[in-house]
């Protein structure tokens, strides 16, 4: 993973160029300054020169040090800029593949770890460009500089060097190698724990209602000493990798202090000079392989993150396909067919098997049966929301990943049990459905016609009170309301219907019943609903059991065919005194 | 500072984890700053040509300093961390303990997804306050005023310099970045809170979105908001690298200044040249630890905002006043009366329940029915001691709920909510939250009773129970409350999402179990309520009926207007 994001950073060419160009500035300037340094130590020390013949000198050495550090934060800069380009780019392909075309991309798994991958996991990202890759570039550089200047001015401190160096890159993959398991290891667990502490939060009305959540504590406690002790794990190694590197290079400048201090007193082979000039750019030498080392580590994160976002890309779905054809309805509801369709989440949960419907224009279809049975799997595949494994879908006889998916939206309602509000006004979220800007009179009417006018009225501010996520503040009767304005508004061809007055009292119920029977008039209409009263006006009736259809028809030609059907009207009914 | 409170004060609590990192911090730097010196003196002295014996002094003296180096700085790493974990974790049980009894409110005024940000990324983000924030600033302190106390004996206006650079790059330059940084942090955590919702947003909403051709949109909206997000987070780091290079530059010239006015006064023989090499190392070392003073003020910042934003979390919603101690729920079922009740909901305008009195005799079996909105759940809510009515009195088992604690209602209360959570795990973890100790044998019971067999006890649920139906969903959830087997059942619409065989087969069983409890159940339908002991009507936050099923039927009143309407549309 690590070498996939390396190779990211070297398709920027311009950047790189960059990087290493700055690199050797920087080189230069390491170099530059110690001579400088040592020049004027060396000639008020030794030489006794005057203060005047170091002006010069020390002029220079001033804006030695200061373009070094401008240097070095250009260097950072261009880092950083790269690392907001390629984290964007990460994002986009997440948001791309979550608003794919398939329900399953956005429901599978944990929302809360895929929010986030996509925040944290993009952010993690960012070390490698703003951090590593500057580093690196710069290592790539300025040591074998370092080292050069050493061998011209003293070969014996550069072979001591030579040959400590190479333990460094030595040791730093070694320990790579031990921690990278671990950390991946970590990263995992931290993935898990932040689902679980979205989970434990969301649920904490039902974990006091059963005493539970001081437990739920004791969970998010032990979860975080897990979380430490796994994290310390790998940063103990991490930080041993930080010893080994110190000691090495430490045992280095120390012999090579060793070795400049003899040569000077007992051989007096070489000059106060080159001895000083080698001890300064000594250390600046291990420091930069150094600075490589924990580079190195936050690039590794990185990399973990990286897999992670790559994981939830390559996670496989079934993608919803739709053509170029517009669908066209020439005023007319049109005509459906689902033929042979099957489906399955995987697993051996659950399976559609061989399903065919046939829905003529305008005809009002009702899918009835036990919980379960999948009838809701079945109404996401006719609303093209998931792909069916097998079998076609066709709308007035053509197939439906022949048209465009825009075309096909347009035309076509969806109102669940369960409708989801979003943050923003009442107004704002009938409006939802639109294309183009709709006035307050339109917004108005059809809020009027699903029953929304009293509601609205109630509010605090009418159609502009805020409602917030998942429309928290209004009950469920009135999101409900509000999610039949929009179909309202819209007046699609096609409407599917979840049922979608469950969970409502009777009197909102004949509200939304007399709105819905407006709506169905003009339209193709396909209803999944367990009560009776709302199908038995249907024209035609299926009964789900187990993944098929088990029977069809009428109210009456069920009644007298179908025993399960008999069953469910006779619960119906069970108990009226009648 | 007022924000910081909390986390300085769990912060303190890793008295030896700070002590020891201050330690080790010290020595590895001090030790840093020795190793320089000492090999700068030792060039120097050895340039003299000096007996050899005080070279291998040096020498040696070195190599114990490199050791002593390494080691502490190993040391001082390992205990900062352990430290800043163990605060992090007493962070976030500290959260979750604060939250716990704002549960039911909370979710009210936070979108979860801004609330997982909110937790998850700031108290993550406080992990920086020891390591970046709490402890450097001590750290260098001591190194500076050591190393100038030492460089004293050798010029005492290089120490003056070394006293102005520690000045300028620990606390002037930083400074000055803080008063900068200031306006910079909101915005990248805002950004950040602001997308973290937006996705929570289109995952939870797909499906609306989806059909309602708005996932292009709220597509372009996240693109958008993520290159916001990423242009602050550019800038607050490109704001930190620039006071970053400035407080390095600061030093290095400060090394230049002493570097010069060494050699001034070398030159004017007020100064041992012999010293100098060694004072233009120390000097180049030591400012080595006001360097992380630089990213100080952000870190500062980050911490305060975080700290406060965690507060805010809980600063806005008002708790439900507990007693002490309760005063002991009547063993078994218990009755439970409203007089003249009334309660709005914290940010509405519209009353929920007004003037709402009603008795429910222990041992008898009540349903509350009304319109949508008529204040059904609110009673439940009330009961439950999830709210304080603002006027009236509930009194259950005849004691009233001021004096019990919310604790000992639920323990003595089934309820089954309208929305009810699962956690991701099995179908046998998220039974036992009601039995952590019933058999296997229980569990399965429960599941059968439920209408449940199809799921195995090992089957996976992900989050929120998303991959349930709605039907299976509301039988889990009776379930679970079949399991935990108390006195009083409160069942809130609990079977709206099941087909009428379900439903049917499910009551059933549920009746044989409540035999001799008291039991409320909110329903949205009318029908099979002719056996409940007691049919109270709600309609717009009033009780306006109440009756066995023949009385109210009798009356010809709300009911039975309902009543009729049911059979209308039954035909």
């Amino acid at each position: 993973m690590m070498k996939e994001l390396k190779r990211l950073a070297f398709t920027r060419k311009r950047d790189m160029r960059l990087l290493y160009m700055l690199a050797f500035l920087y080189g230069g300037l390491i170099i530059g300054q110690a001579w400088l340094i040592v020049t004027i130590v060396d000639g008020v020390f030794l030489q006794d020169r005057t203060f005047q013949w170091a002006v010069p000198m020390l002029a220079g050495l001033l804006v030695v040090f200061t373009l070094r550090t401008a240097v070095f934060h250009l260097t950072n800069r261009t880092g950083l800029k790269m690392a907001s380009s390629v984290k964007q780019q990460f994002r986009e392909k997440l948001v791309n593949r979550f608003t794919g075309n398939s329900m399953q991309a956005a429901s599978q798994g944990q929302s809360g770890e895929k929010v986030s991958v996509l925040m944290d996991g993009v952010d993690e990202i960012d070390a490698f460009y703003s951090h590593y890759i500057p580093q690196l570039a710069i290592t790539y550089v300025v040591p074998l500089m370092i080292l050069a200047a050493i061998f011209i001015i003293n070969p014996y401190s550069g072979l001591i060097l030579l040959v400590t160096a190479p333990f460094i890159p030595f040791c730093m993959i070694l320990i790579g190698k031990m921690t990278q398991k671990k950390q991946d290891e970590q990263v995992e667990k931290l993935t898990a724990f932040s689902g679980r502490f979205l989970d434990s939060l969301q649920g904490l009305a039902t974990l006091k209602l059963f005493g539970q959540a001081e437990k739920q504590e004791q969970v998010i406690e032990d979860a975080s000493l897990n979380f430490r002790d796994a994290t310390m794990n790998v940063l103990k190694v991490a930080f041993l990798s930080a010893l080994m590197l110190e000691f090495i290079s430490m045992l280095s400048v120390a012999l090579i202090a060793v070795e400049v201090g003899l040569r000077l007193v007992i051989y007096q082979s070489i000059s106060f000079f080159t001895a000083f000039m080698v001890l300064i750019l000594a250390p600046e030498f291990f420091n930069l392989l150094k600075n490589l080392g924990t580079a190195f580590h936050s690039g590794r994160g990185s990399a973990a993150a990286a897999k992670r976002i790559e994981e939830e890309l390559n996670r496989e779905t079934k993608e919803v396909s739709w053509g170029q054809a517009e669908m066209t309805t020439g005023g007319k509801s049109p005509e459906i067919a689902l033929k042979n369709v099957s489906f399955s989440y995987g697993g051996d949960r659950f399976a559609l098997e061989d399903v065919s419907i046939h829905i003529p224009s305008g005809a009002n279809v009702a899918i009835a049966g036990p919980s379960g049975s999948g009838k809701t799997t079945l109404l996401h595949i006719a609303a093209g929301l998931l792909a069916p494994d097998g079998g076609t879908v066709s709308v007035n006889g053509r197939d439906r990943r022949e048209m465009t998916e825009d075309s096909w939206f347009r035309h076509t309602g969806y109102l669940s049990q369960h409708p989801y509000l979003f943050s923003g006004t009442v107004a704002e979220n009938i409006a939802l459905g639109c294309d183009n800007n709709v006035n307050r009179g339109q917004i108005r009417a059809a809020a009027e016609k699903a029953g929304l006018g009293p509601v609205a009225a109630s509010l605090e501010n009418g159609y502009d009170t805020q409602v917030g996520e998942g429309g928290r503040g209004l009950s469920g009767g009135e999101k409900q309301r509000v999610a039949l304005a929009r179909i309202f508004l819209q007046r699609p061809s096609v409407l599917l219907f979840d049922e979608p007055t469950v969970g409502l009292d009777l009197e909102t119920e004949q509200i939304l019943q007399a709105s819905l029977k407006e709506l169905e008039k003009e339209s193709t209409v396909i209803t999944v609903a367990h009560r009776l009263h709302t199908i038995q006006e249907a024209d035609t009736i299926l009964l789900m059991k187990d993944g098929r259809i088990a029977a069809g028809g009428s109210h009456r030609e069920l009644l007298e065919t179908s025993a399960d059907y008999r069953r469910m009207v006779h619960a119906h009914h069970g108990g009226e005194n009648e | 500072m007022k924000e910081l409170a909390t986390v300085i004060r769990l912060t303190a609590a890793e008295r030896k984890g700070i002590l020891l990192s201050l330690l080790f911090g010290f020595t590895a730097a001090a030790a840093a700053v020795a190793l320089f010196a000492a090999s700068g003196y030792l060039v120097s002295k050895a340039a003299l040509v000096p007996p050899l014996y005080t070279l291998t002094f040096t020498i040696a003296f070195l190599k114990f300093i490199s050791i002593a180096r390494a080691g502490s700085r190993y040391a001082e790493r390992y205990y900062s961390h352990l430290a800043t974990f163990n605060m992090l974790s007493g962070m976030r049980v500290y959260f979750f303990r604060k939250l716990e009894p704002l549960a039911p409110g909370i979710f009210q005024r936070h979108r979860s997804g801004d609330l997982l940000s909110r937790i998850v990324g700031d108290v993550e983000h406080l992990q920086f306050f020891f390591l970046r924030v709490f402890y450097p600033p001590l750290v260098m302190l001591l190194v500076f005023f050591s190393t100038i106390f030492f460089t004293l004996f050798f010029s005492f206006y290089i120490a003056l310099l070394l006293l102005a650079g520690l000045i300028v790059t620990g606390f002037v330059i930083p400074a000055f970045f803080a008063w900068r940084e200031r306006r910079l942090k909101r915005g990248v955590r805002e950004k950040r809170g602001r997308l973290a919702t937006e996705t929570a947003e289109l995952l939870f909403g797909f499906r609306d979105l989806k059909m309602n051709r708005k996932l292009e949109d709220q597509k372009k909206q996240l693109t958008a908001q993520s290159e916001q997000y990423i242009g602050e987070q550019e800038k607050e780091t490109g704001q930190r690298q620039f006071s970053e290079a400035v407080n390095t530059a600061a030093g290095l010239w400060f090394t230049w200044s002493v570097l010069a006015a060494g050699a001034y006064f070398a030159s004017i023989g007020d100064f041992n040249g012999l010293f100098l090499a060694m004072l233009v190392m120390i000097s180049l070392t030591v400012f080595e630890n006001s360097a992380p003073m630089a990213s100080f003020p952000s870190h500062y910042e980050g911490s305060r905002v975080a700290a406060g934003r965690l507060e805010e979390v809980l600063d806005d919603t008002e708790k439900v006043p507990d007693p002490e101690k309760g005063s002991a729920l009547k063993e078994g079922p218990f009755s439970v009366r409203f007089a003249s009740v009334s309660y709005t909901y914290p940010g509405e305008t519209r009353p929920a329940l007004k003037n709402v009195s009603l008795t429910i005799p222990e041992g008898t079996k009540t349903a509350i029915v009304g319109p949508s909105g008529s204040g059904k759940s609110t009673v439940m809510q009330l009961l439950l001691k999830s709210h304080l009515p603002e006027a009236g009195e509930i009194r259950l088992g005849g004691a009233p709920v001021t004096s019990l604690t919310q604790e000992e209602i639920w323990e003595k209360t089934n309820t089954v909510l309208q929305e009810n959570h699962f956690f991701y795990g099995t179908v046998e973890e998220n039974l036992r939250i009601a039995g952590e100790n019933a058999s296997e044998k229980d569990l399965k019971t429960v599941l059968i009773d439920a209408g449940l067999e199809s799921l195995n006890l090992t089957d996976r649920i992900i989050e929120k129970g998303a991959n349930l139906s709605g039907g299976e969903k509301q039988r889990l959830a009776i379930a679970r409350a079949m399991l935990k087997d108390a006195p009083v059942w409160v069942l809130d619409e609990p079977s709206s999402s099941l087909d009428a065989v379900t439903e049917a087969e499910v009551f059933e069983a549920l009746a044989e179990r409540a035999d001799g409890d008291t039991l409320i159940l909110i329903s949205h339908r009318l029908k099979g309520l002719e056996k409940m002991d007691q049919i109270i009507v709600m309609d717009a936050g009033t009780a306006v009926e109440a009756g066995t099923y023949e009385e109210l039927m009798e009356r010809k009143g709300y009911f039975y207007r309902m009543k009729k309407i049911e059979k209308d549309v039954m035909m």
